[in-house]
């Protein structure tokens, strides 16, 4: 939820209008301010805020705060793109079955280039990454499409024109990808942190099934050249 | 064998004192938490809080079973087995150390919540016990007698009772693997006749009614029976000292989830493992100890607070137990969490950059409450 400019703050209550509830959208009064969970803003003395920050602060004061959603982490060890990734790897909201996926998988990753590292003679073992944080972060910028295609519709015909994606969408293509190709391609008995950790190896190291779909979704847009004039945004 | 008496080990370094290193290899200078000394007979209030190193080989011989399994991944992962000398382990080995073992054998429960360390002291004090020359009987978890058995053959010896031929030959074959030497040693008192044809002479060594059990797998369980009557027998004028180790020792008295061809229920009395243990662990016989430990995890039946010898033996398990020295376990103390973060840290197990931090430590030590199994979960990921 954006937090509402400043403009509307100067707005009162929003007109209550009979029988126009919202139900999708925010339920919240305009004067409700998001939480802060930022430990370092707290403890900074006050005169090195600025200005901005100041005028937050005093807001506090008055104004009533939202309710902190259960995704919100003051940890120091909360990372968006996990929880993302997290989510999108939930089935039937459970959540906890996906978190716990998760930590096998980064644990998976660490224990699998640990003993790489160990192994390996003094010279290579630098090159030896074993943060599952990097690997994990690398990986999936390894496997974001730079172009997309979609189904543009001309004279009774559907042509597959290249489009540019979104920084949100590439994440998200990038994701699914991984998750679909770890739940499909797999053998019945391999357990799902084992094949991701799998999966993302190969993709830290430009390899894999999902690199492959990436370069195949490329050669596609670029085959297709002929019509990017049909995009019309 | 080491005689010990008051003598302290001079070599030991405190943080207090400003010895120098002179036992340490020239390789690196190993950091405060770590201790060279891995003779357990040899530590003292000054290694607590710090890892000892047991060699690979000394772990293959020495715990065929038993090591929990995150404790066997980690050895596998930094290849090498630390384990941490903590107090209720110290206490135990003070006791072992003191005891007369003209009297009869004293038992140890070592009991506490879930995930405080009660496995490894055991561990250790096992490993002591190996190194000074004892025949150690390891049971690494009572539970796995009592559940999960696909197998349940009517006994042939007593026809009340219930063989496991799976459980009793892995027993059979790890404690092969442990107790090599003692089982050319001690030789057998009675003539013993499996089935129709074959038999155990008097005065053949042990290691052959062993062998006879592996072979034969469905007089696995009498085979076991034999190697632990035998054992008892000759413990008090013998050369050897027995240690009775039996992890999980809760799952002797409750109940059991196996159930007969006839769908009713098995009381663990009437397995034959079960029964030959709960002899093994009375204490009518001389020349040894018997260390034991409580265990929720794995139990049938219990609710999940329970810890204590009193919740989880239960009225029967109590009155059968007793006397014993009840051994609390803890969870880390402020030194031990320091040193065992540092271990992690040294060891590249902790990735994150931020859990190289004052706030990333105070956050572990708070998500965990200084638990040592959470500690290990949580540090997994990170």
């Amino acid at each position: 939820m954006a937090a509402p400019s400043a403009a509307g703050l100067s707005r009162r209550l929003r007109a209550w209008l009979p029988r126009m509830m919202p139900v999708r959208w925010s339920r919240y009064d305009p004067s409700y301010l998001e939480p802060e969970v930022n430990k370092e803003l707290y403890q900074k003395p006050s005169e090195k805020l600025a200005e901005e920050e100041m005028e937050q602060m005093e807001l506090k004061a008055v104004r009533p705060i939202k309710a902190a959603p259960p995704t919100l982490s003051s940890s120091v060890f909360s990372d968006p793109m996990i929880s993302k990734f997290t989510n999108m790897m939930m089935k039937n909201g459970n959540k906890v079955l996906a978190r716990s996926l998760m930590s096998q998988t980064l644990e998976a990753i660490k224990r699998k280039q640990l003993e790489k590292y160990h192994k390996a003679p003094e010279n290579e073992k630098e090159t030896i990454e074993c943060n599952p944080y990097i690997i994990f972060h690398q990986a999936l910028k390894n496997c974001q499409p730079i172009i997309g295609v979609s189904n543009i519709t001309k004279g009774g015909k559907t042509y597959q024109v290249p489009v540019p994606l979104t920084d949100n969408r590439k994440r998200f293509l990038a994701m699914k990808w991984l998750i679909t190709e770890c739940r499909e391609n797999k053998h019945r008995r391999t357990m799902m942190p084992e094949k991701l950790s799998q999966e993302l190896l190969q993709a830290f190291n430009n390899e894999g099934p999902i690199i492959k779909k990436k370069h195949v979704l490329h050669k596609m847009a670029e085959a297709n050249r002929a019509y990017a004039h049909f995009r019309w945004w | 064998q080491l005689d010990h008496g008051c003598a302290l080990h001079t070599a030991a370094r405190g943080c207090l004192s400003s010895v120098s290193t002179q036992d340490v290899p020239a390789e690196r200078p190993r950091a405060i938490f770590h201790t060279n000394e891995s003779d357990p007979a040899k530590h003292t209030e000054h290694h607590e809080g710090r890892l000892y190193n047991i060699p690979l080989e000394e772990v293959k011989a020495v715990f065929p079973h038993g090591l929990p399994h995150r404790f066997q991944q980690q050895i596998q992962t930094f290849n090498e087995a630390r384990v941490m000398v903590r107090k209720p382990a110290l206490e135990l080995l003070a006791y072992l150390k003191g005891s007369n073992f003209a009297h009869p054998a004293v038992r140890y429960v070592l009991y506490g919540e879930r995930g405080t360390g009660k496995t490894m002291t055991l561990c250790h004090v096992v490993h002591y016990c190996s190194r000074q020359g004892w025949l150690v009987l390891h049971i690494p978890d009572a539970h796995l007698w009592v559940k999960n058995c696909k197998e349940l053959l009517q006994s042939s010896y007593n026809k009340d009772r219930l063989d496991q031929p799976l459980q009793a030959s892995v027993w059979l074959k790890n404690f092969k693997i442990s107790n090599e030497r003692f089982l050319r040693e001690i030789k057998t008192q009675k003539k013993y006749t499996w089935g129709k044809q074959e038999t155990t002479e008097e005065g053949r060594p042990l290691g052959e009614v062993v062998d006879q059990g592996l072979a034969r797998v469905r007089s696995a369980s009498d085979a076991m029976g034999v190697v632990l009557r035998e054992i008892k027998q000759q413990s008090h004028r013998s050369s050897f000292r027995l240690l009775v180790a039996v992890d999980g020792v809760n799952a002797l008295w409750g109940r059991t989830t196996l159930r007969k061809k006839d769908k009713s229920p098995v009381s663990p009395e009437e397995l034959t493992l079960v029964h030959n243990l709960r002899k093994m662990v009375t204490n009518d016989w001389r020349g040894g100890a018997i260390v034991t430990t409580l265990s929720q995890t794995g139990s049938l039946f219990k609710p999940s607070s329970a810890y204590t010898p009193q919740e989880l033996l239960g009225k029967e398990g109590f009155d059968a137990l007793d006397p014993f020295v009840p051994i609390p376990v803890s969870n880390y103390s402020p030194r031990e969490f320091e040193s065992c973060y540092g271990y992690y840290l040294e060891r590249k197990w902790l990735q994150h950059e931020k859990a190289h931090t004052e706030d990333g430590k105070a956050e572990l030590q708070f998500l965990s409450g200084s638990n040592p199994q959470q500690l290990d979960r949580l540090a997994g990921p990170l």
